[in-house]
């Protein structure tokens, strides 16, 4: 029954996350670079891999995250927090379920909707955009959707670290900093190049350096395990 | 031998170095029904929420069922035979009625399914109706029925009938009552509504700034304590010392109202030894002893 009250918690968020994509989408495949534009110069592959380090990828994955994750053990708490009160927070720590079970189901059902979002938006990504179905093949979108979801996994935790001790809008505003530091990190610290999860969703994705980047998946499940064992450390010692 | 359903041994708990509680130490008989006093910050909810599990104490001991609540592994299966009502009431406000039954039922395998039909139909909450729109009295209600249909021996409500209308209170307090006599269910409740508390109420404790600073049966302190009312024909002479057990004296005209809480027949025959005093025994209003206690302390 978790799982049911964090579907009801979190449905019109994922189907937020969903509309703004399909919008987004739909202004992109309507929209027409000028011919002398020099987007438009480009062959669809390098069209292609300039889309993806456009951060087309990066985008929705991290919207995804942000909104998903953002819904910790304590969601719905944030509007009675800001009158003193605890919100339905008491209620759920009431139950007879210990913490690890609370949160863990709290955040893979949020993981699995980042999931199902990544791959419906791959999917309508090639339905939508001529210059994405001209250059690849649906076996290969699979490919990348799957390295999507596993190169988001660390993104994905760092909302849901912070989910554990601020409050909604706090949780939201401050993963954008966290974002930004680990974008730099990545690219302006010696840390090897396939370890860059960011890369790895854009121009290193084997969309279009036809390879996959396990070094970055591998780097991004890691982070988000350490990430989740840390929120698990918080969520027990933290007192309500 | 009295067995304790709630037992606490020099119970600790600050907030950023401010004393919450201060070795509170408290005894709730098994299948009695504790009304649990005291001032706002006295400690209460502090209490409570050590109880359950949501709060870590500093040191003493906290046990429920026997069970030490400090271990967060077993203070689950404490929260799997108890009942809790929350202070502010707050329940999900994406669920309706129907849903967080739904929610609730499969986390207590003792659910009563007769119990929740039952408070369902005389609670008269609308199933489909979403929580943020009920009003917090039926709120009230809804977490009652989520409590008691847990088919829970430990009821811990905080403050249960806040925001309830005066029938739907005395509805409320004749069923808890009622589950008290017929389901042996051991009832742990914090009320500011003294006349609610000596309304159901079989034993009281009072805790004042983190400290339990009275505690036992009801009847036994209502016996123990008596106000006598001193009415002199003139004016009124007062000895320069009482006997020991005068706990309070309060002067009106030629009246003097005096608290005692022992030594009650002593203290009647100086009464009565004062030139021109008639003396009147009167029993004592779970209010009065409450406002003697805390007053005192």
């Amino acid at each position: 029954m978790l799982w049911y009250k964090g579907w009801l918690e979190t449905r019109f968020r994922l189907l937020f996350v969903f509309s703004f994509y399909v919008v987004s989408l739909l202004a992109m495949s309507l929209v027409k670079p000028p011919q002398s534009s020099p987007f438009a110069r480009l062959n669809p592959q390098e069209q292609l891999k300039a889309f993806l380090g456009f951060g087309f990828a990066i985008y929705p994955v991290a919207m995804a995250s942000l909104m998903l994750a953002a819904a910790g053990i304590t969601t719905q708490s944030s509007f009675q927090q800001t009158k003193g009160l605890a919100g339905s927070t008491l209620f759920t720590l009431s139950l007879p379920v210990s913490r690890l079970r609370l949160l863990a189901i709290r955040a893979l059902l949020g993981w699995l909707q980042t999931a199902a979002f990544i791959g419906a938006s791959c999917l309508l990504m090639w339905l939508a955009l001529p210059q994405v179905r001209s250059a690849v093949k649906p076996e290969e979108m699979a490919v990348y959707a799957f390295t999507l979801v596993f190169c988001s996994s660390g993104i994905y935790a760092i909302p849901m670290l912070l989910a554990t001790f601020l409050d909604d809008l706090g949780r939201m505003l401050g993963s954008v900093p966290v974002f930004a530091a680990l974008w730099w990190i990545l690219r302006h610290t010696p840390l090897p190049a396939s370890m860059d999860l960011f890369r790895a969703m854009g121009e290193s994705s084997p969309l279009v350096a036809r390879a996959m980047p396990w070094m970055a998946m591998a780097f991004s499940i890691s982070l988000a395990a350490v990430l989740f064992f840390l929120a698990l450390k918080i969520v027990q010692r933290r007192e309500y | 031998m009295t067995e304790y359903i709630i037992e606490t041994n020099q119970l600790t708990k600050s907030f950023s170095g401010a004393p919450a509680l201060r070795g509170l130490d408290l005894r709730v008989p098994k299948g009695s029904v504790f009304g649990f006093l005291g001032r706002n910050g006295a400690g209460k909810t502090t209490t409570i929420k050590t109880l359950i599990g949501l709060l870590r104490s500093d040191s003493g001991t906290a046990q429920v069922f026997g069970i030490q609540v400090t271990d967060a592994d077993r203070s689950i299966e404490v929260r799997r035979r108890i009942g809790f009502v929350t202070e502010d009431k707050e329940l999900y406000p994406y669920m309706t009625v129907e849903q967080i039954i739904r929610f609730t039922r499969p986390l207590f395998p003792k659910w009563r399914d007769d119990l929740e039909r039952r408070y369902l139909q005389m609670f008269e909450l609308p199933p489909k109706r979403k929580i943020p729109d009920l009003s917090k009295g039926m709120r009230s209600k809804l977490m009652l029925l989520l409590a008691i249909s847990r088919g829970a021996e430990l009821l811990i409500l905080d403050e249960p009938t806040d925001g309830l209308d005066p029938a739907a209170t005395e509805d409320v307090l004749r069923e808890l009552i009622d589950i008290a006599a017929s389901e042996g269910t051991t009832m742990f409740f914090s009320s500011h509504q003294l006349a609610e508390v000596e309304f159901i109420a079989d034993h009281i404790g009072i805790i004042d700034q983190g400290k339990m600073i009275a505690s036992g049966s009801l009847d036994e302190m209502k016996a123990q304590y008596q106000r006598l009312q001193v009415v002199f024909a003139d004016s009124v002479r007062t000895p320069e010392r009482w006997v020991e057990g005068v706990e309070n004296v309060r002067q009106s005209g030629r009246v003097v109202s005096i608290l005692v809480s022992h030594n009650v027949d002593a203290i009647v025959e100086q009464a009565q030894s004062l030139p021109g005093a008639t003396v009147e025994r009167f029993p004592v209003t779970l209010k009065e002893i409450f406002l003697e206690h805390v007053r005192s302390s």
